[in-house]
């Protein structure tokens, strides 16, 4: 009798922990209650250029190397982004452009072409005491007259506090994400990086695209030729 | 008679409100914080220094010290440059601290600490406003960035003390 109750016991506690681990091993779906909308409460306003300028935004890349971009967090049922990190990146962006008039509507009619490289998208490690929002990429911006293209990095992070219910942490999370995403657009649009690119690399409208020797200028793309390699 | 001292009392909060907003006028306009990069021999993962940067940000933030918080490299008209500060610092050193001599010796022993060194200058001229030393010390159990977040409120408090001795002396 009483081995029958020890047998018993034994298979409730195997399918309890069975069913436990089950439970933690499958990963949270979104639903449209774990759905966060990321955008931004205002367009950046990026710098003034000397001249005004229009760009065109190529592409966005994400480089990430995450499997699931859309997943923010996986504790408590999971919070989820309802797009990609690429289509809110390249909506944030062209809207920032759009709000200064610095949006080219094509590539022939753009000054510098802009693609992006996403790296980071989301919330990062943290000190458990809160969420640390980070939103990190790399634009590579190219002017189509010269063919010469410079790289221009850009980050945005902030802190939000965590919270105990599950409402109060997506809000939070939400706001996080959100405040680094346009820190690190701001990053970029009024960056001493993107103003310096923008200079080494903009002619004059009228001047020919040999003007200037191939690996001359700061900012080209093929690594200057060494002749003491090629002796023929 | 309850209606007049009520209504002298109203009349004098509408008079003093704006004075108290007047005198919460922030000095500066703007102040930008840099990362802090490890001087040598320093061991912290790569993402304290972002972490500990966007403590000090968040910190600035809330202290409304400032009228506006700029982010890292931002392009700020020469006309607003007078009145915009900027805070360049170091992670000096790191101590990781040891769980074996904070269990059994105590009194300090053991914890983990970190010290970083700051400067806040104007952005027009570079001049000095304040240097800023910070030690902490944490128990050696906690997490690392848990240093960043007590650092950052330690950076805001002494930027505030040094600007509030300075309006006072002026």
């Amino acid at each position: 009798m009483d081995s029958q109750r020890v047998a018993l016991m034994r298979w409730v506690v195997t399918v309890c922990v069975l069913a436990g681990i089950r439970a933690h091993a499958e990963d949270p779906k979104p639903t449209p209650e774990n759905t966060i909308s990321v955008q931004l409460a205002e367009p950046v306003r990026p710098q003034a250029f000397a001249r005004p300028l229009k760009f065109f935004l190529v592409d966005v890349i994400d480089r990430s190397g995450n499997a699931q971009p859309m997943m923010v967090l996986k504790l408590r049922g999971g919070i989820f982004l309802d797009r990609t990190p690429v289509e809110i990146t390249r909506a944030g962006l062209e809207a920032c452009l759009k709000s200064a008039n610095m949006l080219a509507t094509d590539r022939d009619s753009a000054d510098f072409l802009l693609t992006i490289y996403l790296f980071n998208f989301g919330l990062s490690d943290s000190s458990r005491m809160d969420f640390f929002g980070k939103v990190e990429f790399a634009a590579m911006l190219k002017n189509p007259k010269t063919s010469k293209s410079q790289q221009v990095a850009a980050a945005g992070t902030s802190i939000a506090g965590t919270a105990f219910r599950k409402k109060n942490i997506q809000k939070n999370v939400q706001e996080d994400i959100e405040r680094a995403f346009a820190d690190a657009l701001r990053n970029l649009l009024r960056g001493v990086k993107l103003r310096d690119a923008v200079t080494a690399l903009d002619v004059p409208a009228d001047a020919p695209p040999a003007a200037q020797a191939p690996g001359a200028a700061a900012g080209t793309n093929k690594p200057p030729v060494n002749e003491s390699e090629f002796p023929f | 008679m309850k209606i007049i001292a009520l209504g002298t009392l109203a009349a004098a909060l509408v008079c003093a409100t704006p004075t108290i907003a007047k005198d919460s006028a922030p000095e500066f306009k703007s102040v930008e914080a840099k990362h802090f990069p490890r001087a040598e021999g320093v061991e912290l993962s790569p993402a304290f220094s972002d972490y500990l940067y966007a403590e000090l940000r968040a910190e600035l933030t809330k202290a409304k010290l400032f009228g506006q918080v700029l982010g890292e490299d931002e392009v700020v008209d020469d006309a607003d440059a007078a009145k915009s500060l900027v805070i360049i610092g170091t992670i000096m050193e790191y101590k990781k601290g040891s769980v074996v001599k904070d269990a059994l010796i105590g009194f300090g022993a053991g914890m983990r600490s970190l010290k970083v060194d700051a400067t806040v200058s104007r952005r027009s001229n570079q001049q000095s406003v304040t240097a800023i030393h910070v030690h902490v010390k944490v128990s050696p159990r906690w997490d690392e960035k848990v240093m960043a977040k007590f650092a950052a409120k330690n950076i805001v408090k002494q930027l505030k003390d040094s600007l509030k001795a300075e309006a006072r002396a002026a």
